[in-house]
Formats: C-alpha cells, sequence, structure tokens
C-alpha cells in the first residue's frame, strides 16, 4: 500500500518534471527542438539495412552494497553480447547507460527517472532486488518506456493484481528472468508428486523469500503435502546456527528451503556442522541455494541437494556450451545465473529490433515484436508468455555431486514448458 | 523447548556472544580511551576478514592469519591516528564523521583488491570436526569461540588492572590531560590504542569468518551494528560492559530470533530499547562527565 503510493508520487513527480522540461526547452532554444525533432522521425523512414541512429540501453543494477556481484555478472554478460555483436542491436548502434542503485530503492526510482527525463534511453533493462522493480513499475508504464526485467522475480510484476498492489503487469514490462512462482511451485508438485509429502521450510524472510515459500507450498498441497513447520531467518543473517539447530530438533526429515549467496553458504555450513546430514535430514530448495557462488565456498558440504532452476552451467546443450565457452574466453569466471538471464534480455531485444528493422520508434509495435520473439536460450527454448510477458521456460530438477574433484549441479530431471499462473 | 533444545541454543547464543565480544572489544576500548565512537571499526573487522582470506589462500594456515590480520589492521590504526584523526582530537563528532570516511574508503578499496563476491573461510584442521554433546553433535569451533573470548576477556583484564600498559590506558580514560601533564606521551598511547582497537577488530574477521562469512555488507552487519548494539547494551568504553553486553546480547538475539521469527530483526532494538529506558548507561557503563 505504501509502495503503492510511492510509486503514485514519482510518477507525477516525474510527469510534471518532463514537461518543464519540454516548455523549457521550446521557449529558449527553438533551434535545439529543430535539431531534436528530425532524430525522432527518421527511424521509421530508415530501412533495415542502413545503419540506424544510436541505441540507448540504460542499465539498472547493483555495483555497490550486498549484489554488487550480481551487477558485475550482468555488466559481463551484456557486454559480451556486444562484443559477439559488434556493438550493435539490429542496425544500431548501442551505447549502454548504466547506474548503481547501491541496492537502495530509493536511489534505484531516482536513477529511472534520469533515464527517462534525462538520457531518453530507448530500452530499460536490469533491477536485481524485487521492491525496487516494483518501485520503478508505474514510472516506467507511464512513461512508455520498454523494460525488460532481467533479475527480480517477484511474481505481482508480471501478474494482474488487484489495485495494482504491490506491483502488476504493464504491456512495456517484459522478464527475461523468472517468476518466483517458477523456480519453487513446479518443484513442490514434483516432489510431492513422487511420494515426499511432510516438509520442513526454512527461508529468509523478505518479500522473495516468503513468496517462493508460499509457491513451493501451493506446490506441494496440491498433491496432499504438508508443511510441519518453518523457521525463516531475516535477510543476511550473519549466524545460521540457532536456526539449524530448530531444524535439528523437529522430526520432519525433508527441509525445502530458500537461501541465495552468503545466507546459502551460512545455511549450507551450519547444516553440516550440526550434523544435519547424519541425521537423515535433507536438503532441497530454489536453484539460488547451490549456484556456483555457493558451490565454489561450500563445495562437496552440498553434496545431495535438490534444488530447481532454469538453468545450470552443466546444462547439455550447443547454447549453452557455446555461452559458458565464449563467457569464459572473455572473463576468468565460469558464467552464472544473472549472466544467462541479461544475456538472453539482450537477446531477446535483439530479436524484435531485427524484426522491426532497428524501429524503435512506435512503442506498441516494439511490444508486439518482443511478445513475438522466440529463440534457442543457453537455457533452452525461450519465449515470453504473450499474456504476462513472463517467460515460459523449462525447470530443471539438479542435485549436487563432487565428480572429479569438481562440486556441479548434475541435471536429473525437466518439468517443461512452465508458465506463471498470472492473467 | 525442550531442555536439550534449550541447552544447544544457549550453547549457540553463548558462542556468538563469545564472537560479538571479539567483535566490540576493539570499539569500546578506543570509545574509552579517546572518547570517539569509531564507525569505521566494521570496515576494519571486513578488511582483517579479506586479509584473512588472502593469507589462507596463499599459504593454507588459518593461525597464520590471526597473526597476519591483527597485524595488519594494527599497522593501518598506528598510522591512521597520527595522519587523521589526532587533527581533529578534541572535535569528537568530526572524529566520528572522520571514520565514517575512512569507512567507506576502505570498503570500497576491498571491492576493488578482492572483489565482490561472497567468499568463506573454513575452520582450520583440527577444529573443524564435531564432538558429541547433550542433544546431539556440536561444532568444535564454536566452542573454541567460547574459549577464546573468555581467554581474551581475561588477558585484557590482567593487561588492564596487572600493567603499566592497563594504569595508563586507566588513567587516560579517566582524564587524558591531566596524564599528558604528568608526562606521559598521550599521542604515542592515543595512537597505540588506536592501533590496538583496529587489531582486535582484524582479529574479530579472522576468528568470526569460518561462521559470519566474508562479503560485501559485513562491515555493518554484522559488523558495526552488532558491535554498536553491544557497547551501547553493556556500558560504554569499559571492558566489563562489553563483556556483560556480549553475555547479554547473544543469547538474546539467539532465543530471540528463534522464538520470535516474524520480528526477528526488531529482536537486537529491542533489547537495546529496553536497556536504554531502564539503565541509560548501559549495564556497567560509567556516568561521563561531559568535557
Amino acid at each position: 500500500m505504501g509502495g503503492f503510493r510511492k510509486n503514485e508520487l514519482a510518477e507525477k513527480r516525474g510527469y510534471t518534471y518532463r514537461l518543464t522540461r519540454r516548455q523549457l526547452l521550446v521557449a529558449t532554444s527553438a533551434a535545439a527542438l529543430a535539431g531534436c525533432a528530425p532524430g525522432a522521425v527518421t527511424p521509421s523512414a530508415s530501412s533495415s539495412v542502413a545503419p540506424g541512429k544510436e541505441l540507448k540501453i540504460g542499465l539498472l543494477l547493483p555495483f555497490t552494497g550486498v549484489y554488487a556481484e550480481l551487477g558485475n555478472s550482468m555488466r559481463r554478460a551484456t557486454e559480451l553480447y556486444l562484443k559477439q555483436n559488434d556493438q550493435k542491436l539490429a542496425n544500431r548502434h548501442v551505447t549502454p547507460v548504466y547506474a548503481d542503485d547501491a541496492n537502495v530503492t530509493a536511489t534505484g526510482v531516482a536513477a529511472t527517472q534520469k533515464f527517462i527525463d534525462q538520457d531518453q534511453v530507448d530500452v530499460m533493462m536490469g533491477v536485481v532486488p524485487t521492491p525496487l522493480a516494483y518501485g520503478i513499475r508505474n514510472a516506467v508504464h507511464a512513461a512508455k518506456l520498454i523494460f525488460i526485467d532481467t533479475n527480480a522475480g517477484g511474481n505481482a510484476l508480471t501478474r494482474d493484481t488487484t489495485n495494482c498492489t504491490p506491483s502488476c503487469k504493464s504491456p512495456y514490462i517484459f522478464r527475461a528472468s523468472f517468476s518466483s512462482y517458477q523456480i519453487s511451485y513446479p518443484i513442490g508438485d514434483y516432489l510431492s508428486a513422487k511420494g515426499t509429502k511432510e516438509w520442513f521450510l526454512a527461508y529468509a524472510n523478505y518479500g522473495f523469500g516468503t513468496e517462493s515459500a508460499a509457491d513451493f507450498t501451493t506446490g506441494i498441497t496440491k498433491n496432499g503435502g504438508a508443511v510441519t513447520g518453518k523457521v525463516a531467518p531475516p535477510l543476511s543473517n550473519p549466524d545460521f546456527a540457532p536456526f539449524v539447530t530448530q531444524i535439528k530438533n523437529q522430526p520432519t526429515k525433508n527441509v525445502y528451503s530458500f537461501f541465495s549467496g552468503a545466507d546459502a553458504i551460512g545455511f549450507i555450513k551450519s547444516w553440516n556442522s550440526l550434523g544435519l546430514p547424519a541425521a537423515g535430514y535433507k536438503m532441497y530448495g530454489a536453484g539460488f541455494l547451490t549456484e556456483q557462488d555457493v558451490l565454489r565456498e561450500v563445495k562437496d558440504l552440498a553434496n545431495g541437494a535438490i534444488t530447481s532452476l532454469f538453468w545450470a552451467v552443466e546444462l547439455e546443450n550447443a547454447e549453452n556450451k557455446k555461452f559458458v565457452a565464449d563467457f569464459q574466453k572473455s572473463y576468468p569466471l565460469l558464467p552464472d545465473v544473472f549472466a544467462v538471464q541479461q544475456y538472453d534480455g539482450m537477446r531477446a531485444l535483439d530479436e524484435a529490433l531485427k524484426a522491426l528493422g532497428g524501429d524503435t520508434s512506435d512503442k506498441d509495435k516494439v511490444v508486439k515484436a518482443l511478445e513475438d520473439v522466440t529463440f534457442k536460450s543457453p537455457r533452452g527454448d525461450f519465449t515470453f508468455d504473450k499474456n504476462t510477458h513472463n517467460p515460459i521456460q523449462d525447470i530443471y530438477i539438479r542435485e549436487v555431486k563432487t565428480q572429479n574433484g569438481q562440486t556441479v549441479n548434475t541435471i536429473s530431471d525437466k518439468i517443461a514448458k512452465v508458465t506463471d499462473p498470472g492473467k | 523447548m525442550s531442555p536439550e533444545l534449550v541447552f544447544q541454543q544457549a550453547l549457540n547464543g553463548l558462542s556468538f556472544g563469545a564472537l560479538l565480544f571479539i567483535l566490540a572489544s576493539g570499539l569500546s576500548l578506543v570509545f574509552g580511551m579517546m572518547d570517539v565512537v569509531n564507525l569505521a571499526h566494521g570496515a576494519f573487522y571486513m578488511l582483517g576478514a579479506y586479509v584473512a582470506l588472502s593469507v589462507v589462500q596463499s599459504t593454507g594456515s588459518f593461525w597464520l592469519a590471526m597473526l597476519a590480520a591483527p597485524l595488519a589492521l594494527g599497522l593501518l590504526g598506528f598510522v591512521l591516528e597520527p595522519l587523521l584523526l589526532r587533527r581533529l582530537r578534541g572535535r569528537h563528532l568530526d572524529q566520528v564523521l572522520l571514520t565514517i570516511g575512512v569507512s567507506l574508503v576502505i570498503v570500497d578499496v576491498i571491492g576493488q583488491v578482492w572483489g565482490r563476491e561472497v567468499r568463506s573461510l573454513s575452520a582450520p584442521a583440527g577444529l573443524d570436526g564435531s564432538v558429541t554433546l547433550i542433544g546431539g553433535v556440536y561444532p568444535v569451533y564454536r566452542l573454541f569461540v567460547m574459549a577464546f573470548g573468555v581467554a581474551l576477556a581475561a588477558a585484557m583484564a590482567v593487561v588492564y588492572r596487572r600493567t603499566r600498559v592497563g594504569m595508563l590506558i586507566r588513567a587516560g580514560v579517566q582524564d587524558a590531560e591531566m596524564l599528558g601533564a604528568l608526562g606521559v606521551n598521550t599521542n604515542r598511547l592515543f595512537a597505540s590504542t588506536f592501533a590496538t582497537g583496529a587489531a582486535l577488530a582484524g582479529l574479530a574477521g579472522v576468528i568470526a569468518a569460518p561462521v559470519f562469512g566474508v562479503q560485501p555488507g559485513m562491515d555493518t552487519d554484522p559488523g558495526l551494528l552488532y558491535s554498536l548494539v553491544v557497547v551501547v547494551v553493556g556500558g560504554l568504553g569499559t571492558l566489563s560492559g562489553a563483556v556483560a553486553g556480549s553475555v547479554l546480547v547473544g543469547p538474546a538475539d539467539t532465543f530471540g530470533k528463534v522464538l520470535f521469527q516474524d520480528v526477528a530483526l526488531a529482536v537486537i532494538f529491542a533489547i537495546v530499547a529496553l536497556v536504554l529506558l531502564l539503565k541509560p548507561t548501559g549495564l556497567l557503563g560509567r556516568i561521563r562527565i561531559a568535557r
């Protein structure tokens, strides 16, 4: 409720601000206006062969604060894609405009307003935390700015919701990553259908964690499963021993968890040092629990954990092999899931622009072109759901194993074409 | 809660408290002596952890890291005090502001040098196992942390009460100006105290790394946040205050977080608010005369 009011305010402020800027331009510099106007008209006349005008992409990412490495990874993916395509999408030379949100919603909202008013970017991408994605939704929607969300997974961003609270879908917003539903509901459905009915939940107590836990619960109850209890440490919790101790002192052996990054490392380490594997407890979770950043630190301590995600670095397909190899040629590290999301976002935009001959002047045509995009991504077949603009994608069930000294996610099963239930 | 569970959580709480004591002792020392709330304390703690990470990566020795990190941070403190803080002596708020600036610089340098990925350290060989206690196995490292915390507190108490350095520190806390008038080189004393505070932060960085991890953001949470809470609850500027603060905050935070999970983040601040309401100087704080 509070978030919604803030959005309205930001939208209102952005709108009046833009008006005064224009009025100022008209009043003070007719020449500047004349110089600007043809630029806005020509792209529709240009053919697909002729080089189009510069394409500005505003990328709102965290480069400082706890999510800095996610931002760095997504920046690497952006630069890799541009390097592979002569710095062009379709016929248009790309100028990326990076802004650092530092994981502060207010900073990100201000940066978005700057993208709209000052930089006048053609497309916006990025956004790691869900509260920030919700926070900029109305401003982006009002400005008809094409925004491809390349991480934030809150369900509401691509759904119809009552009074648009806490957020809702927009024709101009696409998501190249996932919704929390997609990484938690299918695995709940899958595991309970296989006969595991009783579950204990452990999740980071913030919007995305509680949403994922709720989606998992829906998945298991569908097949007669039930949740017997939960622990919910705050996000960025320093000490996991108290919570793992709680798990150890209750009888349900199957534990579904939602943690990522430092929290996931702390959870897995405590899980082992308090002897849960030997006591027969089994770890399950959303894929972020066992992504490379975590596995690098915990190594074989995570062995046996079963998680679900739409990608894994070990995924066997031609696009993924090429993507991983190309990424490693440019950077001295393995790509992560955040890089894939950003890379796919760039690819989707590229495909849409190619279909339009690089013309982005009619936003509704860009929307239509993005809706029609379909390509083979490192994660498998990629396409946007026309109703919600959330990707329709395969979800992989992965098990952590240590093979030849390397701890990896091995793919054990696939749930095909998972669509978010948003209308 | 069954008795076994209470026992296990009490162990968790006390070992958490021991970590908090190691973390907060340096902040408390510097405040007591210099009247400066060193807001760079969390950044010192973070730097200690990253120095330890490098030492462990290159030599494989956790014990060497436990020497190197406090030494490196002590040196940094010994340079920073005369270089920056001394120029603002007597201007307490300006000094506090300065330490915020120092922390921002340190955190950014860490990002540039070590990157912004999430890292961790393993407990050293010999302490990485588990022992059987009431209610199942318990990690040896957490028992070691408790023992270390007690040993550090005891060592600090001995230095405070029984040595010439301790006498000087106690005198400096009472009235640094008078101490200078009596012929003691207070510049050197202040620099040494600040260096010791930084070294303790560095030590905390190493010892806490296997439990709290090594990652961006650790400078504020748990670093600065918890050390401030401990010294505010225990009482600013006294060793006994830091001990009392950690022994209370560790278990209270642990039990609070598992019993009131929906308001887990607020538990720690509820403790602070309650203590400040009932005893504004903290549990064992001394009454300060405004100077």
